[in-house]
């Protein structure tokens, strides 16, 4: 079964008197241990895309199942709870919070849950990424790459089926994406989650187990 | 970090704390408002109770004490001996003293000239206190002086004084500061018999256990002696004075004053509290992107909106610390100078101003904290990730 799955996604924003439709008629479906990578041209819809996957934001119509459930009418703190417990988010510019070390900014997604310690499991995934010597820095005291690894970390701390980023490597250099692209695909394999991402980046495209091309909110 | 530690337990705490500490001068600043607030409560309301205690001390004993002249339909000068017979019949167990009044001019030795008011009566000790000599039960011979005349004339337990042509000795020196009298010029208390030859007693005075007693007494005094005549009109024999009225008077007064004082210091903890309704908007505002990736990733809204509530609370807890602080030492200061004891200012008449600053600062600042938490919380995470 897939663990996400768009059926007939129509997403239509409302500014003025203007009504733009940026995702018409999408069926969208992700594996656990597949990356798909989303393309397109600015503009095309595809951050709007990600966000219905990670049920940041709802559809205008159609159906959206998370694992076989039908998640489309859940209210805003039901979707925060499938977020909490089932979705990991990287985004383009990180978004680490600069008081925390890089161990807190891990466990953040985890931190309300007094009552189970992801302590171990934030210093595990920190080693795996390459940070186990970067444990107590604060994000001002990492480099790019190393701030999107921290991202990635944090985004797998609560064991997610789904991992989704937007432009993961659009802050980076060749180079440090590359590191950060054979990261995802490692970890891919050994959590067993799907990967969705976001990218302009050519390079990105060919770690891609498939491709969807978007344009004009259509996948083509 | 020994507080991060501590609240390790209450992640919204935790993450306030955290966020308090990134902008250390905005805290600062945020907080500060709330210091004055709290001092302008505190220190106001301490004032105001140092202000009473002065007021009340200075009152002293007065408040248990009865007066009465002659009334103003009285057929004699002065209260009778009859009359007084009469009183210490209705007053019953409590002392009643007759008393002549006059006003004469001592001189000291090196021709040093003071005028004193006279008093003639017996019982010296149930009106006077003596800083030094004697306050007889039955003043037979002798005389009382008040101390701060004694001393700018020179004059000393044992000296004579003449007065109406007689020599006394003195035999006490009467403490200065008694009730509102003191103020004034010096008094000179002389047996009875230096003015009996007077027909009537200018007054008397009647001193009772506290100030309800007085009052009972001047009321049962009043019906006794003064009758509503036929026509509605009261048929005053004798004027009974008590000071129940100019107590009930100066408390009115001091709780006006008090609740005008009050209201000044929570005029400026509301001024605080727009400040601190002011900074924590703009921090939520600033810190959007961030709360979205916190709702993004998860944190309920609850979760947040308890953040950024425990992040002014913490604000307002700081400020109103310090600001209790501060107001420990002005209440300090100011109670050494009105009232000579500064420890004052620790009991509760007074130190619960301290409490009230502290949580009306607390109150004001979550309170202000609610708009900007209840935004930041609602905001679509999609909207405020987009920026
Ligand atoms: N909140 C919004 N309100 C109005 N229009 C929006 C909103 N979000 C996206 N759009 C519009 O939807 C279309 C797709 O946007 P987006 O998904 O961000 O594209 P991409 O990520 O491919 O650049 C664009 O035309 C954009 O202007
Ligand atoms: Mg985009």
């Amino acid at each position: 079964m897939s663990v996400i799955a768009l059926n007939d996604v129509v997403k239509r924003y409302q500014t003025g008197h203007e009504t733009v439709e940026a995702l018409k008629d999408v069926d969208f479906r992700a594996e656990r241990g597949e990356m798909v990578t989303i393309t397109g041209p600015s503009g095309s819809g595809k951050s709007t895309l990600l966000n219905m996957i990670g049920l940041l934001d709802t559809p205008t119509e159609g159906h959206i199942r998370l694992d076989g459930r039908d998640v489309t009418d859940f209210t805003e703190d039901e979707l925060t709870e499938e977020r909490r417990s089932e979705i990991g988010f990287v985004f383009q510019d990180f978004h680490l919070l600069p008081m925390l070390t890089a161990t807190e900014n891990v466990e953040l997604p985890t931190m309300w849950d007094t009552s189970v310690d992801r302590h171990d499991r934030a210093v595990d995934l920190l080693h795996r990424v390459g940070l186990g010597d970067r444990l107590d820095h604060r994000p001002d005291q990492l480099s790019g790459g190393q701030r999107q690894r921290v991202a990635i970390a944090r985004a797998l701390i609560n064991e997610p089926d789904i991992l989704l980023a937007d432009e993961p490597t659009g802050n980076l250099d060749q180079d440090t994406g590359r590191t950060i692209l054979e990261e995802l695909t490692r970890l891919k394999e050994d959590e067993n989650i799907a990967i969705v991402s976001v990218t302009h980046d050519e390079q990105m495209v060919g770690y891609a187990d498939r491709v969807v091309q978007l344009i004009d909110g259509e996948i083509q | 970090m020994g507080i991060t530690e501590l609240l390790w337990r209450f992640p919204s705490a935790q993450m306030a704390w955290r966020n308090l500490g990134r902008n250390r001068i905005r805290t600062a600043l945020a907080s500060l408002g709330i210091v004055i607030g709290v001092i302008s409560i505190a220190s106001l309301g301490i004032t105001g109770v140092a202000i009473q205690q002065q007021a009340t001390s200075d009152l002293g004993s007065l408040t248990n004490e009865v007066t009465i002249t002659s009334g103003e339909d009285s057929t004699t000068a002065g209260v009778t001996a009859d009359q007084v017979d009469e009183v210490r019949n209705v007053a019953g167990n409590v002392d009643v003293v007759p008393q002549y009044s006059d006003a004469t001019t001592i001189s000291s030795r090196n021709g040093q000239e003071e005028n004193v008011s006279v008093i003639a009566l017996t019982q010296a000790n149930v009106l006077y206190d003596v800083s030094a000599g004697e306050s007889p039960e039955r003043l037979q011979s002798g005389v009382l002086l008040t101390d701060s005349t004694a001393n700018q004339l020179g004059i000393e337990i044992g000296d004579p004084i003449e007065y109406n042509g007689q020599m006394y000795r003195v035999r006490g020196l009467i403490e200065s500061d008694q009730g509102f009298g003191g103020g004034g010029r010096g008094q000179l208390v002389v047996p009875e018999s230096a003015l009996s030859d007077r027909d009537n007693y200018d007054s008397v005075t009647i001193v009772t256990e506290d100030g309800d007693a007085a009052t009972e007494i001047a009321a049962i005094l009043r019906d006794h002696f003064n009758e509503e005549t036929h026509n509605g009109e009261v048929d005053e024999e004798l004027s009974i004075t008590d000071y129940s009225d100019v107590q009930e008077n100066i408390n009115s007064f001091m709780n006006t004053l008090r609740l005008a004082l009050l209201g000044i210091g929570s005029i400026s903890l509301v001024v605080a509290s727009v400040a601190i309704l002011n900074v924590m908007l703009m921090s939520t505002i600033e810190r959007r992107g961030e709360i979205g990736v916190l709702r993004a990733v998860g944190i309920r809204r609850g979760e947040v909106l308890r953040m950024i509530l425990i992040e002014a609370a913490f604000l307002g807890a700081i400020g109103g610390l310090a600001g209790v602080l501060i107001s420990i030492v002005i209440g300090l200061a100011l109670f050494q100078v009105l009232a000579g004891d500064a420890v004052i200012v620790f009991e509760w008449e007074s130190a619960r101003y301290l409490v009230y600053g502290f949580l009306f600062a607390i109150g004001a600042s979550v309170v202000s904290g609610l708009y900007p938490a209840w935004k930041a919380a609602n905001d679509r995470p999609v909207e405020a990730l987009r920026g």
